[in-house]
């Protein structure tokens, strides 16, 4: 304590505040077409005194002295340094930057700038996605930054999203990024208690945002310390503007459909299909009517329905978005003040999401030194969700019901309800399942520059959320007959931050800069849920739990956790072209056993720009050229807010509640460790017309989470502890070009990623999907790999399924099964990609735009558990996927279908027969628009207008079979990743929209 | 610049304070360890945690009850259920790994576990009788879980002495596991005689000092005579017929249970003044009403249970065609797979469940007395009519021992002792001799995993 005090004497001792010969400059910032740029920042080059230019594109700004050099800044252009040489006025022009060379990155407690940073940063500023109708924020990272892996899951609206940087670093602890929206980390994990994991971000309106950043190695995330082990997230909202208010109005509309439906039998071919089955089931020649009588209580096979139930599950999407913002203020106060509407109906029947949103961004110059501010955003959003993807009322699962029965009951011209399975088109009609979220996402903030080189600032925020889950089954339907059923569940979630830190900048001759940060941060979360089921309703126009007669569940519970931390980090730039980083973070958290309270996470990292060498400085082709390495320590703190402790927790009996020993726990036990290596180029040719990074990593992450089985004679059977190990290894490739500048423009962005992924110590045990999924761990092995029997076709001779054992040799099943386990199961897939990555064109000519943007993913394996069902040669009287007809009929006919016998099970067991190469190709955004000329739009006192017509999945290019390849299923367990089970496919997008400003 | 230093000074002071404070965050669904077992009233609870645990289906709520009856299921029952453990069991072709096994071996020892952290901690209660009584509880409930344990997981009292792995009996665990480092202890097993010392030492001191009675809500807890109903037990296992007729006899003479007018009313009402130790279920709070529970498995009612078992003819056709123990206790099933025979005494999933009754205490008296040659209490005659004239059926003029354990059968079916009286009077099951090996249950194998220092039992 007394030696960190002396230490800050003693940097304000050497800085002691040279004010002389200090003067104003002003001067005007515009953009190559030669209008005025409001918003562009002005530093003075190794302080932190800065300003920004108003309306007019007008700045004026003290600068210490005639040779102190002005740095300017602005989203999306490139950043110039420009020497005041003893002038008064200042006149410059900014590049729109195709390069992201010259950009700010915001960094954790911070900003730099690109091309000093020596860690692995992605960045997308808004505008890359600004026009696009994406669900969520999220979906707009997709196929843009390299390391960035996301699965949407499913297309249903308000889901989960799975996001992974840099591979898969846990086994059993959270394996999504750390999500961190103006300084306050946010909830970003499911809080509500449906199967399906909701999702808090997706309360958050895209249009507010400014840029969004990924943390990805250890020199760029460490500063996260104990929770930056998936990569780190950081969203900046956008911030008020000064000059003349200006008004920024955006609506858009359109239609969403599936990006496919699979083809299902009619009601001839189920017929045919399932005639011979039944006459060469195992169990003798049935007769198919008369089962189909016995398993239904109807008689419609002898109907004349043919209904499409696959279809029923869909209905036509919309999506409506209208926002508007307003900016402004003068040289001491700005502001934006912003609302946005989104009202989205899913593809799936049931299925919409509505989000109203609200923001004021304010922040004032009590003098030139103090700058106070607040973030303030409201939030409500209502989510009418559908279930879990296994729940017989999911509605994809009526693609399981036969096209020979009727939807409508023609005796009682309601819905039927006597089909195969249970047809959930009732559930829309008697219920719903309403998820109602408020959330403000605010902070208050106060900057105090000390001197010029010292700053102190210090923010405070929340995250508050309220989620109300409101379901109610009607009688008729499956859960809630036969007298109704009502459940409530409220969640409410507190999380505070607080971040106090310095920030001091020097140059120390003419070869030292440092620039340095050192602060604290201190963070509390608390959830607290109260629930209710109540059955016994008088009839279906009573939801309430009020209404019910019988409560048959109530809870309410409380939970939280607290970090407080310590984090230091310095930048030194030496001969303008060596960089040094170093930085650490000390972190305690409730979290961690009382033994291992507090951990330490440094990282160092070397950065070498060879460009700013004299062999290369004039080089007419390489205009930019710098090595980087980083390694460093991070760590996974998503482990329970209690893991460590041994509880005693409540047990009844009777009337009577007592207490058990609940868990034991593990005093030492704490984070998960990463340590990452990251070496990197990034190059620039002709001018930074070509840029390119590509990058190296090798994460090894240890002391994962794993059950150490006890002896039970004791109490207790397992036993939480850090023992596992794996790790991550792969490349990313980003290249950037100007293809065409001038009039007409064009632009190229590409990037590739690839990662892999291997389980290294499981202290010799596996953790198994489960008896119908393939997904498993195990040392030596990627997370999640396929293991299983292997499917080797038909037998020619008699239409037996046949499989592979581990000997290669081919059996029939009956022989197969007859095998023990270990020759049964073997390695059948992989659901990790080889690579993923997109490609990016953007073209402008004359007002018109156009941006292409293509997403891939390759190599990786899904499987679809469904396959059991639907696409089993028609061993139950589920409708089956078209493809069965091609099924085996006569000795000697190749085929991949096994001859149909009813309900015995040829080729029915578990196995790699429904696993299918995932790889696919996908237009993901498609943009084009026209701006106004400007001459037409002055006339209405319009600043801009923008119209454009744009899409979303407009086409996908896939070998898999199933609905769509961007899949996950997620009522299974975490192990299970690329199944798919009747998972509804992604949406295609199409919307119009216009933008003005005035 | 003096200003600025005090400032930042003031700022830095702030900065530090201690957060580190507000680190130490409690769960609130949930008491650490710590601190859980600190009152008197503390104590209680867990008394109370344990009996939730033995309530449980993996012990009386079913198991104590289910895997007994299914291991002597030859002539008498049959499983005809889906759950694979339960048909293994029946079958005796048990794997290490069979789920019965394995979750009644853990859930004895998690209780077990909680009557040591109570005896371990009772130094905190400050009234002495207070203190005694909840002793004596926690040493009923290690007892008589030691006692279940080397009855099932062990060979028989009775068998022969083939070499020291046929006397392998359970780990006796006498001390809490409240660590990482005691909960990772790897223990032997002892004998089957030191498991029987132990537990007739633990049910000595209970006796001693558990109270007379028990009122309201509490009476699913044991008393003084709950813990001499089960030495009766205990010693009759160990054919120690003067120590089992004495204790039979002074619970009888207490004078504080009387037989029920009808042979259904332990089973349809809660506590009635037959039972001595009884489990105390509610709506909620139950052994089980879908995949567990004495009533999921042995009902067929309407919308109640599944007849995984049902009676067979040979020994439906025991009784007498006017017993009311046939005619109220045995029904022909109308709910999930009808028209079998099933057992009347578990048709509900929120009635209490009787492990001992009174009628048990007349049966053992009559059955020591006869073979000591003795009329303690009441002629060996006099204590079986007792029971048919309740029945409703012809009372015996004289007995013989198999009439007593034949009536012993009938009265006591589907009440968790069948295999146990096989064993102990020597007869086998079908064609499985008592101490056959594949009358005990194996040593579970996640348990041989865990510890290395763990026999298992002979023929797995």
């Amino acid at each position: 304590m007394k030696q960190l005090l002396t230490l800050l004497c003693l940097l304000l001792g050497t800085t002691s505040l040279l004010m002389a010969q200090s003067y104003t400059v002003s001067g005007q910032v515009k953009d190559e077409a030669g209008d005025p740029l409001p918003g562009v920042t002005v530093v003075v080059k190794n302080t932190i005194r800065g300003t920004t230019t108003g309306n007019d594109g007008r700045f004026s700004i003290q600068v210490p002295g005639p040779d102190a050099v002005l740095v300017f800044s602005y989203t999306g252009y490139t950043q110039q340094e420009v020497p005041v040489n003893a002038q008064r006025e200042l006149d410059v022009v900014l590049a729109e930057s195709g390069s992201a060379l010259g950009e700010v990155v915001v960094v954790g407690f911070g900003t730099a700038y690109r091309q000093d940073l020596t860690g692995s940063i992605a960045k997308l500023n808004a505008r890359e996605f600004e026009f696009q109708p994406v669900q969520t924020f999220e979906n707009a990272i997709q196929g843009r930054a390299a390391g960035v892996f996301i699965n949407s899951g499913s297309g249903k609206l308000g889901q989960g999203l799975n996001i992974r940087v840099r591979g898969i670093s846990s086994v059993s602890a959270s394996n999504q990024p750390l999500f961190v929206i103006d300084g306050i980390p946010v909830i970003s994990e499911p809080v509500g208690s449906a199967t399906e994991p909701d999702n808090p971000l997706a309360t958050i309106a895209p249009e507010d945002i400014e840029s969004i950043e990924i943390l990805k190695d250890a020199a760029a995330a460490a500063i996260y310390g104990a929770r930056a082990s998936n990569g780190v997230v950081l969203v900046t909202t956008k911030s008020g503007r000064a000059g003349r208010t200006k008004v920024s109005f955006g609506v858009y509309g359109g239609w969403s459909s599936p990006t496919r439906k699979r083809e299902w039998l009619n009601a001839a071919e189920y017929r045919e299909l399932f005639t011979y089955a039944a006459q060469n089931s195992d169990f003798g020649e049935l007769d198919a009517a008369e089962e189909f009588a016995s398993e239904t209580g109807t008689d419609d096979w002898n109907s004349n329905y043919d209904t499409d139930w696959a279809s029923e599950a869909f209905q036509p999407g919309s999506v409506r978005n209208a926002s508007l913002s307003i900016t402004g203020g003068d040289a001491r106060t700005t502001f934006l003040v912003s609302g946005t509407w989104n009202d989205q109906v899913g593809i799936l029947r049931g299925n919409a999401l509505d989000r109203l949103t609200g923001r004021i961004n304010l922040e004032h110059k009590a003098s030139n030194r103090l700058r106070f501010g607040t973030n303030l955003s409201l939030i409500k959003s209502l989510n009418q969700r559908v279930p879990s993807d296994n729940a017989f009322s999911n509605p994809l699962q009526l693609n399981a019901l036969p096209p020979i029965q009727p939807k409508i009951d023609p005796a009682t011209g309601k819905l039927n309800q006597n089909t195969l399975y249970y047809n959930n088109l009732i559930d829309l009609e008697n219920g719903f399942n309403n998820a109602t979220t408020y959330r403000s996402i605010s902070n208050v903030y106060g900057q105090w520059d000390i001197t010029d080189r010292l700053s102190f600032r210090s923010e405070y925020g929340i995250d508050w959320l309220n989620l109300q889950e409101e379901q109610f089954r009607g009688r008729q339907t499956l859960d809630g007959a036969p007298t109704g059923q009502g459940y409530s569940n409220q969640v409410n979630v507190l999380n505070q931050n607080v971040n106090n830190f310095f920030q001091y900048v020097q140059k120390f001759g003419k070869n030292f800069d440092l620039n340095a940060t050192l602060g604290m941060q201190y963070q509390s979360g608390n959830t607290r849920s109260t629930s209710s089921t109540g059955e016994g309703l008088p009839n279906d126009r009573f939801t309430k739990i009020a209404s019910a007669a019988k409560i048959v569940q109530a809870s309410s519970n409380e939970s939280a956790y607290a970090f407080t931390s310590y984090f230091a980090r310095a930048n030194v730039k030496l001969f303008d072209r060596i960089l040094v980083g170093l930085s650490g973070r000390l972190d305690g958290s409730s979290r961690f056993g009382k033994n291992n309270r507090f951990g330490f996470f440094p990282a160092g990292s070397l950065g070498y720009i060879l460009s700013n060498e004299s062999f290369l400085r004039d080089n007419k082709i390489v205009s930019f050229l710098k090595v980087r390495g980083s390694y460093g320590r991070t760590g996974n703190a998503e482990i329970g807010n209690f893991a460590w402790r041994s509880l005693w927790g409540a047990s009844f009996v009777g009337d009577l509640a007592g207490i058990v020993p609940t868990r034991i726990g593990d005093e030492n036990l704490t984070w998960e460790t990463t340590d990452q290596l990251n070496v990197g180029l990034d190059f620039g040719l002709f001018n930074d017309r070509i840029s390119a990074s590509v990058d190296y990593f090798d994460k090894r992450t240890k002391g994962l989470l794993l059950n150490l089985p006890l002896p039970a004679s004791n109490g207790f059977t397992t036993i939480t502890k850090n023992i596992g190990d794996m790790t991550n290894t792969g490349f990313e490739f980003i290249l950037t070009t100007q293809n065409l500048v001038g009039k007409f423009r064009w632009s190229t962005s590409f990037n590739l990623s690839t990662y892999r992924n291997k389980v290294t110590n499981m202290n010799g045990s596996t953790i198994d999907g489960g008896s119908r999924q393939l997904g498993r761990v195990s040392e030596g092995q990627p997370f999640g790999y396929f293991w299983g029997p292997k499917y080797a076709g038909v037998n020619p001779d008699n239409g037996n399924a046949q499989y592979f054992d581990t000997d290669g040799n081919i059996l029939d099943q009956d022989d197969f099964l007859a095998l023990p386990d270990e020759k049964r199961n073997q390695i059948v897939g992989n659901p990790h990609p080889d690579f993923f990555g997109g490609l990016n064109n953007r073209f402008s000519f004359m007002g018109f735009s156009l941006d292409v943007q293509l997403q891939f993913v390759y190599g990786n394996d899904l499987y679809n558990i469904a396959g059991f069902f639907q696409s089993v040669n028609g061993d139950y009287f589920d409708n089956q996927s078209k493809d069965q007809l091609d099924y085996w009929r006569q000795p000697g006919q190749i085929t991949k279908i096994p001859e149909p016998r009813l309900y015995s099970g040829n080729g029915a067991i578990k196995s790699s027969r429904w696993v299918q190469d995932g790889s696919y190709l996908r237009v993901r955004a498609l943009t084009f628009g026209y701006t106004l000329p400007r001459s037409l739009t002055s006339r209405a006192r319009m600043e801009n207008l923008f119209l454009y017509v744009s899409a979303q999945n407009l086409f996908t290019f896939t070998k898999y079979e199933g609905y769509d390849p961007e899949v996950n299923a997620t009522y299974i367990s975490a192990v299970n990743i690329g199944h798919d089970f009747y998972t509804p496919p992604q949406a295609r997008i199409i919307t119009l929209g216009l933008n003005a400003s005035f | 610049m003096k200003k600025i230093l005090i400032l930042i000074s003031a700022i830095t002071a702030l900065f530090f304070a201690g957060c580190i404070k507000e680190l130490d965050i409690q769960p609130l669904d949930a008491i650490d360890a710590s601190i859980a077992l600190e009152t008197a009233e503390d104590l209680e609870s867990a008394i109370v945690g344990a009996y939730s645990i033995m309530h449980s289906g993996a012990l009386y709520g079913t198991n104590l009850n289910l895997v007994p009856e299914l291991l002597g299921s030859a002539d008498y029952c049959q499983w005809r259920g889906t759950f694979q453990s339960y048909r293994q069991i029946m079958n005796k072709n048990m794997t290490i790994d069979n789920a019965e096994a394995t979750r009644t071996w853990i859930a004895a020892y998690r209780a077990i576990n909680v009557a040591n952290n109570v005896l371990a901690n009772s130094g905190k209660i400050q009234d002495a009788a207070a203190r005694a009584a909840l002793e004596a509880e926690a040493k009923f409930i290690r007892g008589i879980l030691h006692f279940e344990l080397v009855r099932l997981y062990a060979k028989p009292w009775n068998a022969p002495n083939t070499g020291p792995k046929s006397r392998l009996g359970v780990p006796i665990m006498l001390t809490p596991a409240t660590n990482e480092a005691t909960a990772s202890i790897k223990v032997r097993r002892n004998t089957i005689e030191e498991v029987y010392a132990q537990v007739i030492k633990d049910l000595r001191d209970a006796e001693a000092a558990l109270p007379e009675a028990r009122e309201g809500n509490n009476r699913f807890r044991a008393t003084k005579y709950t813990a001499k109903a089960f030495l009766s037990r205990v010693y009759l296992q160990q054919q120690n017929y003067a120590q089992a007729l004495q204790k039979a006899q002074e619970v009888i003479e207490s004078g504080k249970y009387r037989l029920n007018a009808s042979v259904t009313s332990a089973f349809r009402n809660k506590f009635t003044s037959e039972t001595i130790f009884e489990l105390y279920m509610n709506e909620q709070n139950n052994a089980g009403t879908a995949n567990d529970g004495l009533t999921t498995f042995y009902a067929s009612l309407p919308g109640i249970g599944r007849s995984d078992v049902r009676i067979l003819a040979p020994f439906v056709n025991l009784y007498q065609p006017d017993d009311e123990r046939l005619t109220e206790l045995i029904y022909i099933g109308t709910g999930r797979r009808p028209g079998s025979r099933q057992t009347g005494k578990w048709t509900q999933f929120e009635q209490n469940i009787p492990v001992i009754r009174l009628a048990e205490m007349y049966l053992t008296r009559a059955e020591c007395n006869f073979r000591l040659g003795s009329n303690v209490g009441n002629t060996p005659a006099d204590d079986i009519n007792l029971l048919r004239r309740r029945a409703r059926t012809t009372s015996l003029t004289t007995v013989t021992l198999d009439d007593i354990l034949k009536e012993r059968s009938l009265e006591l079916c589907f009440e968790g002792l069948r295999i146990h009286d096989l064993k102990r009077t020597g007869r086998s099951t079908g064609t499985f001799a008592f101490d056959s090996p594949k009358l005990v249950l194996p040593i579970p194998e996640r348990e041989i995993r865990a510890n290395s220092e763990l026999e298992q039992n002979e023929g797995y």
